[in-house]
């Protein structure tokens, strides 16, 4: 072990679990600092499981799931959360749906009530169905059509560097096929996917196991078991040879490019250093991406990287991808940023990394765990692992692992790794082309 | 969908636990530096920041973005660390660099492992008194900052705010909000320097903390870090003339998907007697998932995804505003929601249950908010920015609770004035500038 590691508290965290009658797991991490609790529940579906014809139906379906329940009406569901001083929210990820409130720690067995309720269906109409498809088209105008950027790299991406339909496909959704959602798809996502087995209760913060394990007993447990649904078939065939893709951003004033590898599978120690090599490369301004790119040669001011787009690298299931983006000027082409990108590379590839940069970048996974911990909504991003390791690994105590799964992986697995996973071979490069100043351009030409 | 089973009855709740302010040191240190450390957090991790009284306010008239320019200057290291010395020690400790600001602050801002708290709290200190600031950058950082300028101009969210700004704010910094490309192109090295080194010293600086940390280590090391470090005389902004006048500004923007809209007008600030029950009006109105604007015009109408509201404030300044993107087919019809609400909250008082559910819910979120080490730390801020002391914290919530459904009526009648709402439209203008005409006068940019 390193310096950096020995010193520093290790990341633990309480964990109790149990398992309903029905198969839904419970998870709790007590922590009182604060009266105030996190409650989420997560579904094991996302945007890899839609049904072909129906992109972006997981997300829709999230939205639906805000629209009323046996014994919420439209929008009573949000107005207790505020009303009792909290706030709520829900998202939509490649393997998982997650719905959360963080709330006062007295009205705890409210939110269990709220979620149990939610967890016996959506009681929509058509009208909210339409009401909620026309808010999604409107949010995937403001964050993909109506800006620059704005499906890159993670649609783009997606689209071009996986060839498993699960995998590639458009999870925010086409508008044919958003309009092409019927009150039928909604009856039967729900039956096939949201089954109290297909899912996690998690709670942190000022909460006691004992208590939330007997609410959840409560309000859960009536819920029929159902079959959980199959497993998802989300396997990627190797990638033999590099790809290289070009697309015109019309919106874009300047141009920009990704490059993406292919990761090693979820909880081996390789992919455990990839995390790592991901730090040291592209992680805060020490890294070796940034020193080279942006302080050195000013081809960016930012490299911007990490492993999963919607994410990170502890919340999803594999296939994922390690994928950096700059974004640069015109007079720079992606054939000299590339050049440059390859020496770092490479130099990784056949040295590995000097213990330096190594050391930080232990320590950086773990501040990085605490900062989750630590983050904006209280309880969320530790309420966010604790589901994620529950329903991909079966275990959700398996997050006081990570500390000693980073500190596993030798200098000499890191330089395999690179070695490894970070060759032409395994990657895609995806140039985006300026729409908007080849636009500015012509106008002036004219 | 095919469960019946039955779900017990909604449970009735206890008592709420009182929230407890976290502890708190503050000081003012022998150099004059200013220090706020809160012990909060159950992991060993603290948040810093370096709080420096200098922002864009205090900027000449074309110099819009020389603090952004500054603060990439900042990035590029101090006396005793050069750009990857700085970031390397910051790695080590778990932590990188962050550097951004507002109108009247500049905020150098790490997170780091808490063992590390005192020796990053250094760092910060001595970056802020002995910038490197290197000339030889100069290309390379302007260039980053063209490129920016370049990408904001394609958003929209940024024309929206640029233009209700200078509507706002014409003649002050406040209003300029986009840099002109020919003075961003001939900023310097020595500009930058001139305009820290003019505004910043100890008696013009707060180190502030939250985290799990040992504050006696951080305050020595601030002590040692800040000391001799001359606070010069600042001649204080100019107080903005902020203009509340009816107008439609529009700014084309052709094929484009939605119409971004924002429609605001000038309120009292942080501290003004009726701010708290003008923080509930908003809520109310459509600063929260439940209020009446969002429920209007997202989840009864569907004409935009992410409806909000906000009360933005200066020292002795603010307004309110209301941001939406609609699609362009129903540019109007939004207008006419939106303003709508305005006017029936301004017609009726709320109903009492309506208010109390709000009062709730700002009461309940500035709770969860101190319940996280940023959150804190805005807050630390926000009293800073507004000369508020932490009785102003200790008061909030009960002052929150006892804004009536009257207050919430009387602050939308004297502050949401239809002839002082300033309107922003983003959007094409083949589809929608002519449906504009009946809100007020249009004009262009």
């Amino acid at each position: 072990m390193t310096s950096g590691l020995d010193t520093a508290a290790s990341f633990q965290v309480p964990v109790a679990r149990m398992t309903l009658a029905n198969g839904l797991r419970v998870v709790v991490s007590a922590e009182h600092s604060a009266p105030v609790v996190c409650v989420a529940v997560y579904y094991g579906v996302g945007m890899r499981l839609e049904p072909r014809g129906r992109t972006g139906f997981a997300h829709l379906f999230e939205h639906l799931m805000f629209q009323g329940s046996p014994q919420m009406a439209k929008m009573e569901l949000v107005g207790l959360v505020q009303a009792n001083g909290g706030l709520l929210n829900g998202s939509t990820r490649t393997d998982f749906t997650n719905y959360f409130e963080v709330m006062p720690s007295h009205t705890l067995e409210l939110a269990l009530w709220m979620e149990a309720d939610r967890m016996r269906g959506p009681v929509i109409t058509q009208a909210e169905l339409d009401n909620q498809r026309d808010v999604v088209k409107n949010e995937i105008r403001v964050n993909v059509l109506n800006r620059p950027y704005g499906s890159f790299p993670w649609i783009d991406m997606q689209e071009r560097a996986y060839t498993n339909w699960h995998n590639a496909h458009n999870g925010y959704g086409d508008m044919v096929d958003l309009d092409a959602a019927s009150m039928a798809d909604v009856r039967a996502f729900f039956d096939a996917y949201y089954s109290p087995a297909n899912a996690a209760l998690v709670v942190v913060g000022d909460a006691e196991p004992a208590e939330v394990f007997e609410m959840a007993q409560r309000y859960f447990e009536g819920i029929p078991a159902a079959p959980t649904p199959p497993q998802a078939q989300i396997e990627e065939p190797p990638q033999e040879e590099e790809k290289r893709f070009t697309r015109v951003d019309p919106l874009a004033p300047t141009p920009a490019i990704a490059i993406a590898y292919h990761t090693p599978p979820a909880g081996t120690p390789e992919y455990y250093a990839l995390g790592l090599l991901h730090e040291a490369l592209a992680e805060g301004d020490d890294a070796l991406l940034h020193a080279e790119l942006v302080s050195k040669r000013g081809y960016a001011s930012e490299v911007d990287g990490g492993i999963n787009f919607l994410g990170h690298m502890h919340n999803a299931r594999t296939p994922l991808l390690w994928c950096v983006t700059l974004v640069h000027d015109a007079e720079v082409t992606a054939d000299a940023i590339l050049e440059a990108f390859d020496a770092v590379i490479e130099g990784v590839r056949e040295r590995g990394l000097d213990s330096g940069a190594l050391a930080r970048s232990r320590t950086k996974a773990r501040a990085s765990l605490f900062n989750t911990v630590a983050g904006y909504i209280p309880g969320f991003g530790l309420a966010d692992l604790l589901a994620s390791f529950e329903l991909i690994e079966g275990d959700a105590s398996r997050v006081n692992d990570l500390d000693a799964r980073f500190a596993a992986v030798t200098p000499e697995l890191v330089a395999q790794v690179a070695h490894d996973y970070l060759k032409r071979e395994n990657r895609v490069i995806l140039e985006l082309h300026a729409g908007a100043a080849v636009a500015a351009e012509s106008e002036a030409a004219s | 969908m095919t469960v019946e089973a039955t779900l017990p009855p909604r449970p009735i709740l206890g008592t709420p636990r009182p929230t407890v302010l976290a502890p708190r040191r503050r000081e003012v240190l022998a150099s004059g530096m200013s220090t706020a450390l809160v012990q909060s957090g159950s992991v060993p991790i603290v948040a810093l920041r370096l709080v420096v009284d200098v922002g864009s306010a205090h900027l000449q008239p074309g110099q819009a973005w020389l603090d952004r320019l500054l603060h990439d200057f900042l990035r590029e290291g101090s006396a005793t660390h050069d750009r990857a010395a700085f970031a390397d020690a910051l790695a080590a400790m778990g932590g990188s660099l962050d550097v951004d600001g507002d109108e009247h602050t500049t905020v150098l801002r790490t997170q780091v492992l808490a063992e590390h708290a005192a020796e990053a709290a250094s760092m910060l200190i001595g970056l802020a008194r002995t910038p490197r600031i290197p000339a030889e950058e100069t290309a390379r950082l302007v260039a980053d900052q063209q490129r920016w300028a370049e990408i904001v101009a394609q958003e929209p969210a940024w024309r929206a705010h640029a233009t209700f700004r200078a509507s706002l704010y014409r003649g002050h910094p406040y209003g300029t909000v986009l840099p002109q490309a020919e003075t961003l192109a001939a900023f310097t090295a020595a500009d930058a320097r001139a305009f820290w080194e003019r505004h910043t010293g100890a008696g013009r600086a707060t180190l502030m903390a939250a985290g799990k940390f040992d504050a006696g280590a951080v305050t020595e090391a601030a002590a040692r870090a800040s000391d001799g470090w001359a606070t010069p005389e600042v001649a204080s902004v100019q107080p903005a003339h902020v203009s509340g006048s009816r107008v439609v500004r529009f700014v084309a923007r052709p094929g484009s998907e939605q119409t971004t809209l924002r429609v605001g007008a000038p309120v009292p600030p942080p501290g003004h007697g009726d701010y708290i029950a003008l923080e509930v009006a908003n809520s109310l109105l459509g600063g929260s998932f439940n209020s009446r604007i969002t429920q209007n015009i997202r989840e009864q109408k569907g004409y935009t995804y992410s409806p909000s509201s906000q009360i933005s404030t200066r020292p002795r300044d603010a307004y309110w505003v209301e941001a939406a993107d609609v699609t362009t087919a129903v540019t109007a019809p939004a207008l006419d929601e939106i303003l709508g609400e305005i006017d029936r909250l301004r017609a009726d008082a709320p109903p009492e249950a309506e208010v109390l559910g709000i009062t709730n819910y700002v009461a309940g979120i500035s709770a969860i908010r101190g319940a996280t080490l940023n959150g804190l730390l805005d807050h630390l801020e926000f009293l800073a920015l507004h000369g508020l002391d932490d009785t102003y914290t200790a008061m909030y919530e009960a002052r929150v609770r006892s804004v009536t459904p009257a207050d919430v009526w009387r602050v939308t009648r004297d502050y949401l004035r239809p002839e002082r709402l300033t309107i922003v439209a983003v959007g094409d203008a083949e589809a929608v500038r002519g449906d504009l005409g009946r809100f007020g006068v249009v004009v262009d940019g």
